[in-house]
């Protein structure tokens, strides 16, 4: 039994799976939810190894390569979007041929580098199951419910918005909620103008960032005049009830993106081992 | 047989060989036992296994290298302020190295390869030219400074491992000891360092009599540490956090230059930069100006 964990099925080739997380000098809560979906993915018994590794701690991308030591490596980002640092940062530092999907080789060994979990297309169905649960709400409520998706957004890279109106479309096409608008932080329309233009009674707000920190849990709720998530996540607001769930990156059903990440880059995962956390 | 597979076996012989007394290894006490491999805080080697919190679980070093025993985040995981009072017992060999790689990632591995003669070393400038963003400027840190940044930021009392880079090439110095632990390419943590620091440098300093010359800010930073010393608080400011007066590492570079009065003339000011450059970063870029990019 203990032979053929983490094999490629029929191949018996080792797999790895290396998440990728931003990570920070200052604070723990960028890395939590690396080391949950990482413990998370351990648990699915379809990897003979998984690490994480980050840009700001360690272990480093520079030597995450060297912790693992199955030749069939799967690199999955666990970032919102694509742009600056899947496509620029992650590669160049993995000294990796080029970003996602690419298939580098060095020595006797595979590197597959998976897109980033934000862009699946099992976010908006996750973010909506998500969203019911954490307001406690029968599909009958969140017929009469507004949802809210925020992004960060930038100028910069039109990518970073993009991601969050796609999940947004797919969301809208569940048809669960009464509404799914979108809002930004950084860039139009802002947070604040589109909860304010919304008519529920009842809105979940869901942050479409990967970690908790300073923007979901005081600039996000200061700015609308909500709660911090430290002190509950439904408030009162001008005659209306604000659910704000915690970050999509910390659900726990991301994991099993990841897995499906790395499966669709060619990872073998025998049937049953994926999907069953989160029917994604 | 891969090198860390060969690795993992020097190191399993090197703590074998120590017998009862086991091996330190950085802040750590590793030995064999009748039922597996022990580490161990050094410190803790004394205190009795009834008084430590124990673990047979290689994935418990995670959770233990995550915060100091005040419970600060710990990004740099060779900082010296690995927390006591636990203990991992029991492990296989391959427990062994996979909880030292969470205690101390890739260290024995490094280690081998320098004893190999196999640690492929990466210096500065190559650092250096391979960031971009809000890194990108980086390189133009005169060699000076990036060599008291080494000072501030690499030695023993922030950071265990050795520095084996130099500014071109390998650095020069004595074998190393089969205990320590070389550090083959500046770290994240560095890198942002000497981004402060360029940021430092680049203000205008004056002539402030037997300190050498100082920069207002500079000035501001001895006059806040002369402060805290003595209202007698303790301030503790994250290891990682370069924007505060008071961080560690700022005060170890400001030290350095106060040491030597003589040196220290500011970094020429690139072509195209506009000034003044002080209270850098900016929430506009400059045009031009590397220290803000778009990220």
């Amino acid at each position: 039994m203990q032979m053929n964990v983490g094999t490629a099925d029929g191949s018996g080739k080792m797999q790895a799976l290396i998440i990728v997380g931003h990570g920070s000098h200052l604070s723990a809560t960028s890395s939590a939810p690396v080391y949950r979906h990482a413990d998370s993915v351990r648990a699915l018994g379809a990897f003979a190894e998984v690490r994480e590794c980050f840009w700001k701690e360690e272990p480093s991308l520079r030597v995450v390569l060297d912790l693992v030591e199955a030749d069939e490596v799967f690199v999955v980002p666990l970032f919102m979007s694509e742009g600056y640092f899947t496509e620029e940062v992650i590669p160049r530092e993995l000294g990796l041929d080029g970003p996602a999907p690419s298939i580098t080789r060095i020595g006797p060994r595979t590197i597959h580098y998976c897109a980033p979990v934000g862009t699946h297309p099992g976010m908006s169905r996750l973010i909506l199951r998500r969203a019911e649960e954490t307001a406690g709400l029968s599909d009958e409520e969140a017929g009469s419910t507004g949802l809210l998706v925020i992004g960060h957004g930038t100028e910069r890279n039109p990518r970073s918005s993009e991601v969050v109106y796609e999940v947004a479309a797919g969301a809208r096409e569940e048809n669960l909620f009464a509404s799914v608008r979108v809002g930004f932080l950084d860039q139009a329309p802002e947070v604040d103008d589109v909860l304010e233009a919304m008519n529920e009674e009842r809105i979940v707000l869901v942050p479409f960032f990967v970690a908790e920190g300073w923007h979901t849990q005081e600039t996000i709720p200061d700015d609308l005049g909500i709660r911090r998530p430290d002190a509950g996540r439904v408030s009162e607001l001008a005659g209306r009830t604000i659910y704000y769930t915690p970050p999509v990156g910390t659900f726990p059903e991301v994991a099993d993106i990841v897995v499906q990440r790395a499966r669709e880059a060619g990872a073998e995962i025998r049937s049953g081992r994926s999907g069953e956390m989160a029917h994604v | 047989m891969s090198d860390v597979a060969a690795a993992r076996d020097a190191l399993v012989r090197w703590i074998d060989e120590a017998g009862e007394e086991g091996r330190t290894f950085l802040q750590l006490r590793l030995d064999r036992t009748a039922d597996g491999y022990r580490i161990r805080h050094e410190e803790d080697a004394g205190v009795g296994e009834s008084d430590l919190s124990m673990a047979a679980d290689p994935l418990a070093a995670r959770d233990i290298a995550l915060t100091t025993a005040e419970g600060e985040h710990r990004p740099l995981k060779t900082a010296p302020n690995l927390r006591r009072g636990w203990l991992l017992r029991g492990l296989s060999e391959r427990e062994l190295w996979t909880a030292l790689d969470y205690l101390y990632p890739a260290a024995a591995l490094h280690r081998y390869r320098e004893m190999e003669g196999t640690l492929e070393i990466t210096p500065w400038r190559e650092v250096a030219d391979r960031q971009s963003g809000i890194y990108s400027a980086v390189g133009l840190l005169e060699e000076e400074a990036v060599e008291r940044a080494v000072e501030a930021c690499c030695e023993d009392a922030v950071c265990l491992r050795k520095v084996r880079w130099g500014i071109s090439g390998a650095r020069n110095g004595s074998a190393a000891a089969p205990e320590s632990v070389p550090c083959p390419e500046a770290c994240s943590i560095f890198v942002s360092f000497a981004r402060s620091v360029l940021v430092q440098e680049r203000r205008p300093r004056a002539a402030a009599g037997p300190l050498g010359t100082l920069s207002e800010a500079e000035a501001e930073q001895i006059r806040a540490a002369v402060e805290a010393a003595g209202a007698g608080t303790a301030v503790t400011v994250r290891e990682g956090e370069f924007s505060n007066p008071l961080n560690q590492r700022r005060l170890r570079y400001l030290s350095a230059r106060l040491a030597d009065p003589e040196m220290g003339s500011p970094v020429p000011r690139p072509e195209g930069l506009r000034e003044p450059c002080d209270g850098c970063p900016r929430p506009e870029p400059c045009e031009g100006c590397p220290l803000v990019a778009d990220v």
